[in-house]
């Protein structure tokens, strides 16, 4: 992975909002094709600032974001949101088409695509996020928050780019549908080679799914790394008010009888409790 | 530094000392000033001495450089419609001709007593956001006993202009995170597309208020009944205490408008005929 | 002893705009001083459940109503308008839209003031909940100056200087980060200690819940399907997971060790407990029972 070309280049990035609050300090990071990263950190560490650099919303201070080759502070947003797309955290924020077919075709028109490729656009997003035809003529605001979030989803999906970040994908869902949100993610990163980031606080999330994790606080990057690394690192994600999930802690507290402090699922860890105690 | 309605001021400013129904008194009245003073040098004196209080409060002067362009613009609008619109009156004084307008001067001379009548009342607005704080407007509006629930419904307003404003900026950003881009365009179009801002704007506040009001209720205040009839104890206002100072200024500020009454009508001071800036000019006229 | 402040028999609701029961036939009781943790996936009617029990529902919304729901012995929708309010607080998910005056302290002396209590009590009151959930420096600060969290624990301040003697909290941390999570569990935590109410918790966060409860409720579609003490409650893992409700990782890890037959039915509620239990289990295995 590490001799091909970035898609994403952070160059010493610094970030400054303008009532003067510094939001990001010297970020320097890389993006692969085909990654699945998770951001994490506590709230005001800069998770949201870095992800909305990446994609061309916010121009750097100082410092430089290449995409694809386009130096996002020379490139139209236009250009930049074909390659880095970003649902964000509450579908209501962006939905505001009669239907949904309008809202998924929303972006490629935009972007100036001729009818017939925004047609097909339409269909294949739609296809990808499950989302049934007999949906395409209602209106979104009174469809649940499972479906708004789905069609949010397809509406990014339909300007098809490399990198999709998806801002707390699982916040206020409930056990299924926070399942079945990462596992199309997952799909879209496996079988499609969507390049997929997420920013969330949900642990156990991070350690099933994500393979690479940045730990951000205070405006800097933390920690980058390997999932099963990262978790290692309890003082680091204390910094940033942070706690590896359960069962890595139940693992790490039991170290001393076997266990790796690396551990991430529940699976992991009953297969190292039949070794320990030497059963096939 | 603390953000009022409209900036910042810092912690050491002077204006904290005063009570915000001071604040509020001297925004009320001082407005009215410019309506009984014709003369545009006196109004300009109002708004020199504004600004000078604006300074002594150490609000940051740099947020006047926002309204340059709002006042040169609304001078010119005031400008063209007096000059070319307003109607004719055969004592008045012709200039000159340009093109098929004749400028008179005491049309010019009309849209400069505007003018100079609606600056103040700006600059005094402006004034007041800069160094008053959404909980002060509530704690004036109380302490001269207006009903609760008239400060209360003026409260939720400001709170929810302010959610408003954060998220049309979130909404903002979504869109252009879909690829909206207004360079290049025209302005019916910018218009027309940022008409569809309002719906998920519209969206969220529909979903905001139906817990808002769950929240009211939760929180035992009812808008009829025997629960609103509740005697409230009125908890803030206890942190304000009305001084000598705040008396003493509630009272000059009184009696300035009152000088000001007499002055106008018991001696037409500040009227057009006694201006001195006018009676210069018209020298020039002739 | 402790008696049964809360009945709901045969209750059902269905909300006017819907085809569909979004309550069934609910019974249920709940003793005074319990700590109560309500599951279930979304849409399986916790939320209009919690309403119910504060006349939120019917009050603010149309439906159809069936059976009843007692508090204290008297229905809910016989009390005056603002009665009900001074026994039942609720506290609802959304940190930002039940902040609903200007600064922290406006907002935690409002509920204070509806309720028609004078200034000392205030004052008294007031002293009390800021320390108890540590608001002391964000007292002046408006709304806008504070976190999500901030506004959370300002939320369940303002309900508890109401002093009701049954809190009600819908989701209270669902969008917090983990920190602001832990501080608001802190505090239940500290309030279960002090044993001054009755505390009714729906949540998605198991793991921060499950030490609190006394008891447990499922609600799956409307139903209630489950409900028992927390500990009986959990060594039903296979019907929970069957209704879409995830156990936290410890509590699966270690069922599946009572599945294969090395550990007992009692599952460990805590990380503590858990440690504990496998430090024994392993050793008893490794070194055989007679260590």
């Amino acid at each position: 992975m590490n001799d091909q070309k970035p898609f994403i280049t952070v160059d010493h990035l610094w970030y400054t909002y303008t009532d003067g609050t510094l939001a990001l300090s010297d970020i320097n990071m890389k993006i692969f094709d085909g990654e699945f990263l998770a951001f994490i950190g506590q709230n005001g560490s800069g998770k949201t600032t870095l992800s909305k650099c990446l994609n061309g919303l916010f121009k750097p201070t100082q410092g430089d974001v290449i995409v694809d080759g386009l130096n996002s502070k020379n490139t139209p947003i236009v250009q930049m949101v074909r390659r880095v797309g970003y649902v964000f955290q509450n579908p209501d924020h962006q939905l505001f088409n009669n239907n949904c077919w309008d809202e998924i075709a929303y972006g490629p028109r935009n972007i100036q695509l001729p009818e017939n490729e925004v047609k097909e656009r339409v269909e294949e997003a739609a296809k990808v996020v499950g989302l049934d035809e007999s949906y395409f003529s209602e209106h979104p605001f009174f469809l649940s928050k499972g479906l708004r979030q789905r069609v949010a989803i397809a509406s990014i999906l339909a300007l098809r780019p490399k990198v999709i970040i998806v801002d707390e994908p699982t916040t206020g869902q409930d056990a299924r549908q926070s399942i079945e949100i990462m596992e199309f993610l997952k799909r879209l990163n496996e079988e499609l080679g969507h390049t997929i980031v997420i920013i969330t606080h949900d642990m156990p999330i991070v350690a099933k799914y994500a393979r690479r994790v940045v730990v951000m606080g205070k405006g800097k990057i933390l920690a980058d790394g390997n999932t099963r690394d990262v978790f290692r690192m309890s003082d680091i994600l204390s910094q940033t008010f942070l706690e590896p999930p359960q069962i890595t802690q139940l693992a790490q507290r039991c170290a001393s009888l076997g266990f790796s402090p690396s551990t991430l699922t529940v699976e992991e860890m009953l297969e190292q409790f039949y070794q320990i105690i030497g059963v096939n | 530094m603390n953000k009022t309605m409209l900036g910042y001021i810092p912690n050491e400013s002077p204006i904290y000392v005063i009570h915000p129904f001071v604040k509020l008194f001297f925004l009320l009245v001082v407005s009215l000033f410019p309506m009984f003073i014709a003369a545009p040098e006196w109004n300009l004196l109002l708004m020199i001495s504004i600004f000078l209080l604006m300074w002594w409060s150490r609000v940051d002067m740099k947020i006047l450089r926002i309204y340059v362009p709002v006042a040169i613009s609304m001078g010119s609008i005031i400008f063209i419609s007096y000059v070319i619109f307003s109607g004719n009156h055969p004592e008045y004084h012709l200039l000159f001709k340009f093109l098929a307008f004749k400028i008179y001067w005491e049309r010019i001379r009309d849209a400069i007593v505007v003018y100079f009548r609606i600056l103040p009342m700006i600059i005094t607005m402006v004034f007041f956001l800069s160094t008053t704080r959404e909980r002060d407007v509530i704690v004036a509006m109380r302490s001269i006993k207006a009903p609760f629930v008239v400060t209360y419904v003026f409260a939720m307003a400001l709170r929810s202009a302010g959610m408003v404003l954060e998220d049309f900026q979130i909404v903002r950003q979504a869109e252009q995170a879909r690829g909206f881009d207004t360079k290049g365009k025209s302005i019916p179009y910018k218009i027309r597309k940022y008409v569809m801002y309002m719906i998920p704007l519209f969206a969220l506040s529909l979903r905001r208020s139906e817990e808002f009001t769950n929240a009211l209720v939760a929180r035992g205040y009812a808008f009829t009944g025997p629960a609103s009839k509740v005697k409230r104890a009125d908890y803030i206002l206890t942190h304000y205490t009305f001084k000598k100072l705040d008396i003493l200024l509630t009272i000059i500020i009184g009696a300035l408008f009152v000088a000001i009454l007499i002055i106008r009508y018991g001696f037409g001071y500040f009227g057009l005929n006694t201006s001195i800036l006018t009676i210069w000019a018209s020298k020039f006229i002739g | 002893m402790s008696n049964v402040i809360i009945q709901i028999k045969n209750y059902s609701w269905q909300y006017m705009n819907s085809s569909d029961l979004a309550l069934r036939n609910i019974n249920l009781e709940i003793e005074e001083g319990k700590f109560i943790g309500i599951i279930g996936p979304n849409g399986s009617g916790k939320t209009t459940l919690a309403y119910s029990l504060d006349a939120l529902i019917p009050g603010q919304y149309n439906g159809i109503k069936q059976g009843e729901v007692f508090v204290y012995g008297k229905e809910v929708e016989k009390y005056a308008k603002g009665e009900l309010q001074k026994s039942v607080g609720v506290v609802f998910s959304d940190p930002e839209s039940q902040f609903t005056a200007m600064t922290v302290e406006d907002e935690l002396v409002f509920g204070m003031e509806n309720l028609g209590l004078s200034i000392p009590e205030i004052k008294e009151r007031l002293e009390w909940v800021t320390d108890l959930v540590d608001l002391e420096p964000l007292m002046l600060k408006p709304p806008y100056e504070i976190s999500g969290g901030q506004k959370q624990r300002v939320a369940l301040a303002a309900v508890l200087a109401m002093m009701p003697k049954v809190m009600v909290l819908d989701e209270p941390t669902s969008m917090l980060d983990p920190i602001s999570r832990k501080r608001v569990f802190e505090v239940l935590a500290q309030l279960k200690k002090e044993k001054r109410n009755t505390i009714i918790v729906i949540e998605h966060s198991l793991e921060n819940l499950i030490p609190l409860a006394d008891r447990m409720i499922l609600l799956s579609n409307g139903e209630l399907i489950l409900e028992d003490e927390t500990q009986q409650f959990f060594q039903n893992i296979p019907l929970l997971l069957e209704k879409s409700v995830y156990p936290p990782g410890v509590l699966l890890f270690f069922y599946r060790l009572f599945e294969a037959g090395y550990a007992n039915s009692v599952l460990p509620l805590t990380l503590e407990a858990a440690e504990n239990n496998l430090i024994k289990i392993i050793n008893e295995k490794i070194n055989g029972v007679n260590r």
